[in-house]
């Protein structure tokens, strides 16, 4: 915990959320370094994501959303970095701090909400918070309320979980054991892309509605 | 880790910083050069069509250049068989020709020949004859007479005797 100015600041999670950014530019322009025609190493795998991602942004979002694609593809990366970052010995994860995820989370909503605005005006922005009937406006609200705090305490739940039971399986199991170690390492492989993945579909998602005129 | 603080509004801000730059460093670039690479597939593709088509056309135009080689070989050959059957008849005419004029030659030498041994013939037997008469006659007549007589002689021989037939 530091102090600056009257504010309190994690500065564990902002060490590991600068290595996780660190990380992740360092792979970025390794591949990018020399841009072939045929691709290699680095360039294949970046290449093969982005143009993953870039068809699931075609497919769900249309085609205004390819301008979000740097912000999909990077949620993804750093979220997915993030993940496996707390299975280093030694270091955790930024995305195990409820800060990072809920920051993140409320990032995108508020994007929808300011992306909602522009694309439907004030009017349409909120007419769609009372339809289908106007005795729907609570739940509406609620509705909208409740994507940023699902959508980040799943990811904070799900990896600062992983982390956990990494730490109690290294007190309960004895050193000489390391099946069950080394088999919720590879889970939490796993879990850490299937989350990232989660989280960046649902924002994707999200984002779409608020291209979307009416749903 | 569960206490939320000022660290939510730094991780949004530390995101954005991380959106700009690898949207400069590797979005950008990379996007380009995938557009780049599908634009060279797509050009690769329209001159590889391209090129079959010329491909065809040349082939077509080879096949008529080669039926109309074939067509023209076939008419040289044609040409040339007429023009040696024309020689041939040629020179067997004149081989005939030929033939018959050596023929003719050949006759008229014999024919020369044989009036030329009848003559000389005809004189030794005209001064054999003489030498014998003398001998019988036991005298001799002066020498104009002498063959006077025995070429009138012969001649009546020639011409009782000898007349119809042909040596």
């Amino acid at each position: 915990m530091a102090h600056l100015a009257g504010l309190a600041f994690n500065m564990d999670t902002l060490m590991m959320t600068w290595l996780v950014m660190a990380i992740v530019i360092g792979i970025a322009v390794l591949a990018t370094r020399r841009l072939s025609l045929v691709p290699s190493g680095w360039q294949n795998l970046l290449e093969m994501l982005v143009t993953a991602l870039v068809d699931q942004i075609d497919s769900v979002m249309g085609s205004k959303g390819r301008a979000l694609a740097p912000l999909i593809i990077t949620l993804f990366l750093f979220i997915l970095i993030a993940n496996w970052l707390g299975l280093v010995p030694g270091l955790t994860s930024p995305t195990s701090d409820l800060n990072t995820t809920l920051g993140l989370a409320l990032m995108v909503i508020g994007l929808v909400q300011v992306l909602g605005i522009i694309h439907k005006g004030i009017g349409g922005y909120l007419g769609h918070f009372i339809q289908p009937f106007w005795w729907l406006l609570p739940i509406n609200i609620i509705e909208e309320l409740s994507k940023p705090l699902t959508l980040g305490f799943r990811l904070f739940g799900n990896i600062l979980a992983g982390e956990i039971l990494i730490v109690i399986l290294g007190v309960l199991v004895p050193m000489w054991i390391p099946i069950p170690n080394i088999i919720w390492l590879g889970f939490s492989v796993f879990v850490g892309v299937v989350q990232a993945f989660i989280f960046t579909m649902l924002s994707m998602s999200y984002l779409s509605s608020a291209f979307k005129d009416s749903h | 880790m569960v206490e939320l603080n000022a660290t939510l509004i730094a991780q949004i801000i530390n995101f954005l910083i991380l959106v700009a730059i690898l949207a400069k460093v590797a979005y950008k670039p990379l996007m380009k050069a995938l557009a780049d690479r599908q634009a060279r597939i797509e050009g690769n593709l329209a001159t590889a069509e391209q090129e079959r088509t010329a491909a065809a056309e040349l082939k077509r135009e080879y096949q008529e250049q080669l039926a109309q080689a074939r067509t023209q070989a076939q008419a040289i050959v044609e040409k040339a068989t007429k023009l040696a059957e024309q020689t041939k008849d040629e020179i067997i005419q004149e081989a005939r020709a030929e033939h018959a004029r050596l023929l003719k030659e050949a006759r008229e030498e014999i024919a020369r020949e044989r009036e030329r041994a009848i003559a000389e013939l005809r004189g030794e037997v005209v001064s054999l004859s003489i030498a014998a008469a003398t001998k019988i006659v036991g005298h001799n007549i002066d020498a104009a007479t002498n063959s006077k007589l025995v070429t009138d002689f012969i001649d009546k021989l020639d011409a009782d005797k000898m007349g119809g037939l042909k040596c």
